[in-house]
């Protein structure tokens, strides 16, 4: 039993980390195809497409800070509390990710047919950002609360 | 089912009103150059979709083989969107043609042979101006008015306006995907048809079909036959 919980604090404390970035990877993935996409239909504006297509890297940024911050001795009695907050922000910062990845798309899609509205476009992925960097605040907050 | 985000990108914008079409954005070279994106199960349902929706001109098959067909057909697309989509328009045009084979003389209700769910209806109701179909498709009551004075112009841009509203529905309604891609196609085609209408090669169209058709005709056949006989 005492293998599983430690098993489960060394995930909490790369989970972060490690779903950030699968995130990151299916995020960037979706935006960078719909950027490639409109680089065949339009004649200017390739930069930001390419610029949008990274935003969904950042959940990596913030899963990297979150595991440093829960970085310490594994012990039996914080594994729980280092795998509560790790996987559970890992999970929130991927499916950020994959969907901000998503709103870029659809963002790229239509400032390519109406080059005005590309920044009202973007606020649905700003929206999703702020979600991850809800995830990533309070993770950092409580993560003071694990005994170290 | 894959998804399309290069591809659906990569597609020009078509106007969400048809009239404001006034020229194809791109041509059909270029744009089968960027439909090989599709995976090959997908395009055959692209080349399936295309066949049913914009049918050829030189298609002179009797009615009930072309129904069987058609019927056969739209299994071969795994998409239940896409199956609507085509269904609506079979389905639409079983009606048109109903009010075509109910201004021929000598034609009766038993004899009429069409596709979809309103066909027996459409036997049933065969004395009605508009088969009492009038809140099952709205604009029908319209369509009537105009096929009964013979404005057949204003009834194929009509029709063409009701399809090109429903695919954008459709296009509105899926990000990305098949549906998405399909439902533009059949659009670019519906543009591409009335950009390229000309009255002229209309007729020769119409001469070559009913030429065609006469020569194809159960008569000719049998007389055909019978000089074949006289000669041996």
């Amino acid at each position: 039993m005492d293998n599983l919980i430690m098993a489960l604090g060394w995930a909490g404390l790369y989970g972060p980390m490690a779903l950030g970035a699968i995130g990151s990877m299916i995020g960037c993935s979706l935006a960078g195809q719909a950027a490639a996409g409109a680089l065949l239909e339009t004649e200017t504006g390739h930069g930001r497409y390419i610029g949008i297509s990274a935003m969904p890297s950042s959940q990596s940024i913030y899963g990297i800070v979150v595991m440093f911050a829960l970085n310490r001795d594994v012990t039996p009695e914080n594994a729980a509390g280092l795998a509560g907050i790790g996987l559970l922000c890992g999970l929130a910062l991927m499916f950020s990710a994959i969907y901000q990845g998503r709103s870029c798309a659809s963002a790229i899609n239509v400032s390519k047919i109406r080059p005005e509205i590309f920044g009202m476009s973007l606020a649905p992925a700003a929206i999703v950002e702020g979600f991850a960097v809800f995830a990533f605040i309070f993770a950092l907050v409580i993560s003071a609360g694990v005994p170290a | 089912m894959a998804d399309y985000y290069t591809l659906v990108t990569s597609l020009p914008w078509l106007p969400e009103q048809m009239e404001k079409c006034t020229q194809l954005p791109l041509s059909r070279i270029a744009l089968n150059r960027r439909l090989t994106l599709l995976s090959a199960i997908d395009q055959r349902q692209l080349e399936v979709a295309e066949n049913l929706y914009h049918p050829a001109l030189n298609d002179i098959q009797p009615d009930r083989e072309r129904v069987q067909l058609w019927s056969k057909q739209l299994q071969e697309l795994s998409s239940l969107t896409l199956q609507e989509i085509i269904i609506q328009r079979l389905e639409v045009q079983t009606v048109i043609a109903a009010l075509r084979y109910r201004q021929r003389s000598n034609t009766s209700a038993e004899h009429f042979v069409g596709f979809g769910r309103w066909t027996e209806w459409i036997r049933h109701h065969w004395k009605e101006p508009c088969f009492a179909l009038e809140k099952q498709i709205a604009p029908l009551e319209h369509w009537c008015e105009l096929f009964n004075h013979q404005l057949t112009g204003e009834l194929q841009h009509q029709l063409d306006r009701y399809a090109w509203q429903s695919l954008l529905a459709t296009e509105r309604n899926h990000h990305f995907t098949i549906e998405t891609v399909i439902s533009f196609v059949l659009r670019w085609g519906i543009a591409e048809r009335r950009l390229k209408s000309d009255s002229d090669t209309a007729l020769t169209d119409f001469q070559h079909l009913s030429d065609t058709l006469i020569n194809s005709s159960g008569i000719q056949q049998q007389l055909n036959r019978l000089f074949e006989d006289m000669n041996r």
